[in-house]
């Protein structure tokens, strides 16, 4: 009852009776070899082939734009609000597994969000394992995030004529019964799992020229590091990193007046380290100035800060960053270069 | 999307009532306020509350008064952005959002029994007031009391009278200097706060030096008080950042590992000396 | 309260940010509970020279240009610069990349002399501006928002962080992944990606942001193999005149 099989031939019935079921978002073609998260009505919508989206599931968790308060000057209301959906998620991959587990931390982390904590457990996870990397620029193995480990409901790994299905929750398990298109799996499916698996084990490699445990310790040292500079030459702020990455979960607090100037709301919407004003104050001293000590934070904020915090990195290793920078900077050329002007010191 | 209410969200805001306002300089505006059914903020010195009003937005405040105030507290607004710019055509009568308070204040017990060092420079008097005031209310559990202050002018010195009330207090220690002054008949000290510092005696092991000011003031100051050889850990700083949530999460206040709004405003020289996006 | 008289100028411009105005439908409406229009070309025929806000379309160009804003600025108490041409300079600010004479020339040929002409400046080169309201066309949220925020008094900020910011909160797929040159991180955000999400470039009419990374951009350029020249000549589209700046 732990794993349960999906055959291939059924995969699209699967998504059409699921989106019967509940609303069911999933990653979507966009064309050019993009991909995003979408509602999906049938599994012929489904990219079940697919390189890490524009922007991470986490929009479904933590929205670009939130309504927090509604208020009414005249009749002195103001009262707090809560937006959700009900919705299944299917083919989130472990990177971003992570990345949601990476948020689920800061936000039940004191005092708790419970607007994220109340939508979070209204969403219904299904993972989906990538066999291979999707490309050059992933390093799910360096963070240690290639293989599965918890965050979902469900979790399919595709084999040869059908998906082996791990049923990690009784959400999950409900909808293995309610679509009534799965079966037990065998040994053999075990086998096969086993097999990608153990494939997986010889192509996923360090990506980078440091251990994952080591990776903290690199940081310790690299505050000062001249790789900095550089990224100040190159970066400029547009913010493309940020704004994809799974696991940043800055904002910008904002009032918006209706046109009856007596009614509005405070939302949060999506903001980053990377843009110009977010270290400012009021004074107008910007303490994180320069586009390199910007960059420097959000790698400190992946590798450094949340490990004393919560005991994790926050990166997901997804690749992002990297895959959507104007300047082409790249995450594993960022941390070689790090490893390297280490060396070069001694 | 369904939307629900919430009776439980830390976004919440609890109506202050503006009990006094009180134009301070031409930018500087005093505000009193009071909570529903008067409840007490119940705030510790050195702690800050975000101020808000609807349709303009929330700006991080610090608490000017003593905890040991009851009924009421007091911030000062200097109209430097949106909110603020709107706080000053408040009166006595509206009504603000507050949320709070936030933060790590100054650590009060661990300051009973010891000597202390006040020095404010500019804007610092305001929340540097909420301890001064804590210790002058509570003085016999404090040690030797110095107070050092500095602005820009003679005119620009907030609390006027209570500034000269504490100068004349005989349990007190107290200096003061200005960058400028035109006053030919003033004749107090000009120059910058570093240049007091060398003239106090104290008794390092027992003292805590508690600095609030614009950023290039600590510097300075933090030199002069380590020639002094006060312990980094005994010198207290409170560090300004434009906090949105004040809850640790929107990431606006961070200093590398820490969020200003949650394990600050209020930090140990000792805590920060080697954090370089600190001061 | 009674409502802001307001008055709508247009100077060397398409009126084309005022006819988004005419186009808000319903919207127009509870804008209009709010506020008295008391002049407005493109609407009405009535004209006033009492009025509290001042919103101007369009660029500076002529003696004529100058003489009229600062009357206009003396009289009132707000004024907000509207559309590209007013903040920018705009798409008349490509006429600064020549001589005078040569384009009064190529344009009005024997008949020049009679049209006499300044380099093009945006409102705020000439006269103190309170509010901006970037865009060619402006984008309708935005001018809405700077609206609530003139009658409330408040300053309103326009973004200073690329386009690509609300455009990746779109998810829109971005048109470097295409292989197509957009100017949406040299350009102020604030219209919501509104060109991309229908399926435009960024064509840099809100103006670049304060700090734009020289360097980095060039090194982009190189990158992506675009030509030098021809991304500037893709900026100075709009943004001429922000030179006029820079001298400063």
């Amino acid at each position: 009852m732990q794993y349960q099989v999906l055959k291939k031939s059924s995969f699209n019935d699967f998504i059409a009776s699921l989106a019967r079921i509940e609303k069911v978002v999933a990653p979507v073609a966009r064309g050019y070899n993009t991909f995003s998260f979408q509602e999906v009505k049938d599994g012929q919508d489904v990219a079940v082939k697919y390189i890490p989206t524009i922007l991470p599931p986490k929009k479904y968790f933590f929205p670009q734009r939130e309504k927090l308060i509604e208020f009414n000057k005249s009749a002195g209301t103001l009262e707090a609000l809560l937006e959700y959906e009900k919705m299944v998620i299917f083919g989130v991959h472990t990177c971003d597994l992570a990345g949601i587990q990476c948020l689920n931390m800061v936000f039940s982390d004191k005092p708790k969000d419970i607007n994220y904590l109340v939508r979070k457990n209204k969403i219904i996870i299904i993972g989906l394992e990538c066999n291979e990397y999707c490309d050059q620029y992933a390093s799910c193995k360096v963070v240690d995030n290639h293989l599965p480990n918890g965050g979902y409901d469900l979790f399919f790994t595709e084999l040869t004529d059908s998906f082996i299905v791990h049923v990690n929750t009784i959400y999950g398990d409900e909808l293995i019964d309610k679509t009534r298109l799965f079966n037990p799996a065998e040994q053999i499916h075990l086998d096969q799992l086993e097999a990608v698996r153990q494939k997986k084990r010889e192509i996923f490699k360090d990506e980078v020229k440091v251990n994952h445990n080591d990776l903290a310790k690199l940081f310790d040292k690299s505050f000062d590091s001249k790789v900095w500079d550089d990224l100040d030459a190159r970066c400029i702020a547009c913010g493309n990193c940020t704004n994809v990455c799974p696991s940043c979960y800055c904002f910008d607090m904002l009032d918006n007046l209706n046109l009856d100037l007596n009614t509005g709301d405070r939302t949060r919407m999506w903001d980053g380290c990377q843009n110009e004003p977010f270290a400012k104050v009021a004074g107008g001293e910007n303490f994180r100035k320069t586009r390199g000590a910007r960059q420097r934070h959000r790698y400190f904020r992946k590798f450094k800060y949340p490990v004393e915090r919560y005991s994790r990195y926050f990166c997901t290793g997804c690749g992002r960053c990297t895959r959507t920078c104007m300047a082409k900077i790249s995450l594993k050329e960022t941390i070689n270069a790090l490893v390297d002007s280490k060396e070069e010191k001694k | 999307m369904k939307t629900a209410k919430l009776t439980d969200s830390e976004y919440l805001v609890k109506a202050g009532k503006i009990i006094r306002a009180r134009q301070m300089t031409k930018i500087e505006k005093l505000f009193e306020i009071s909570l529903p059914g008067g409840e007490s903020l119940d705030h510790e010195p050195g702690q800050f509350v975000m101020v808000s009003i609807p349709g303009v937005g929330e700006a991080p405040l610090s608490i000017s008064s003593s905890p040991t105030k009851r009924g009421s507290f007091e911030i000062v607004v200097r109209n430097v952005g949106k909110v603020t710019n709107a706080l000053h055509k408040f009166d006595t009568g509206d009504t603000v959002g507050i949320r709070g308070p936030f933060g790590k204040g100054f650590p009060v017990q661990i300051l009973e029994g010891n000597d202390l060092l006040f020095v404010a420079g500019g804007l610092g008097i305001v929340p540097l007031r909420s301890l001064i005031n804590f210790v002058i209310d509570n003085r016999r559990d404090f040690g030797k009391v110095n107070i050092l202050l500095g602005c820009k002018t003679p005119q620009d010195m907030l609390f006027g009278e209570e500034v000269d009330s504490w100068s004349k207090r005989l349990d007190v220690n107290f200096d003061i200097t200005v960058d400028r002054c035109e006053d030919p008949d003033y004749n107090g000290n000009i120059g910058l706060i570093t240049k007091l510092i060398p003239g106090v005696t104290l008794d390092p092991e027992r003292t805590f030096a508690a600095v609030i000011g614009p950023p290039i003031m600590y510097k300075f100051v933090i030199i002069e008080l380590l020639k002094k050889n006060i312990p980094e850990r005994q010198i207290l700083v409170s560090l300004e950042r434009h906090m949105k949530c004040g809850i640790g999460k929107c990431g606006h206040c961070q200093i590398q590992n820490y969020y200003c709004c949650k394990d600050g405003p209020v930090f140990t020289y000792d805590q920060i000396k080697d954090k370089k996006e600190a001061l | 309260m009674s409502k802001p008289r307001v008055a709508f100028f247009d100077f060397t411009c398409c009126e084309g940010c005022q006819l988004q105005v005419a186009n808000f439908g319903e919207t127009l409406l509870d804008i209009l509970n709010l506020i008295e229009v008391v002049t407005f070309r493109e609407a009405m025929s009535e004209k006033s020279e009492d009025y509290d806000v001042a919103i101007i379309e369009g660029s500076i160009t002529t003696e004529h240009d100058v003489e009229r804003i600062k009357h206009i600025r003396s009289r009132a108490k707000v004024l907000v610069a509207y559309g590209s041409c007013a903040t920018i300079g705009g798409i008349n600010g490509m006429k600064n990349k020549f001589p005078l004479d040569e384009i009064g020339k190529y344009v009005y040929q024997d008949k020049a002399k009679h049209f006499p002409t300044l380099p093009t400046r945006a409102v705020h080169q000439v006269v103190k501006v309170d509010y901006f309201v970037n865009g060619c066309p402006v984008y309708q949220p935005e001018f809405v928002k700077v609206l609530k925020c003139i009658l409330a008094g408040i300053p309103y900020a326009v973004p200073d962080y690329a386009v690509c910011v609300e455009c990746k909160l779109n998810e829109n797929v971005c048109m470097y992944d295409k292989g197509i040159t957009c100017l949406g991180p040299v350009t102020k955000a604030g219209c919501n990606s509104w060109c991309i999400n229908n399926g435009n470039i960024c064509y840099g009419c809100r103006g670049m942001v304060t700090n734009p990374a020289k360097n980095g951009q060039m090194d982009i350029l190189k990158k992506f193999n675009i030509a030098l020249d021809w991304i500037i000549n893709k900026l100075d589209m709009y943004n001429k005149p922000r030179e006029l700046d820079e001298r400063k």
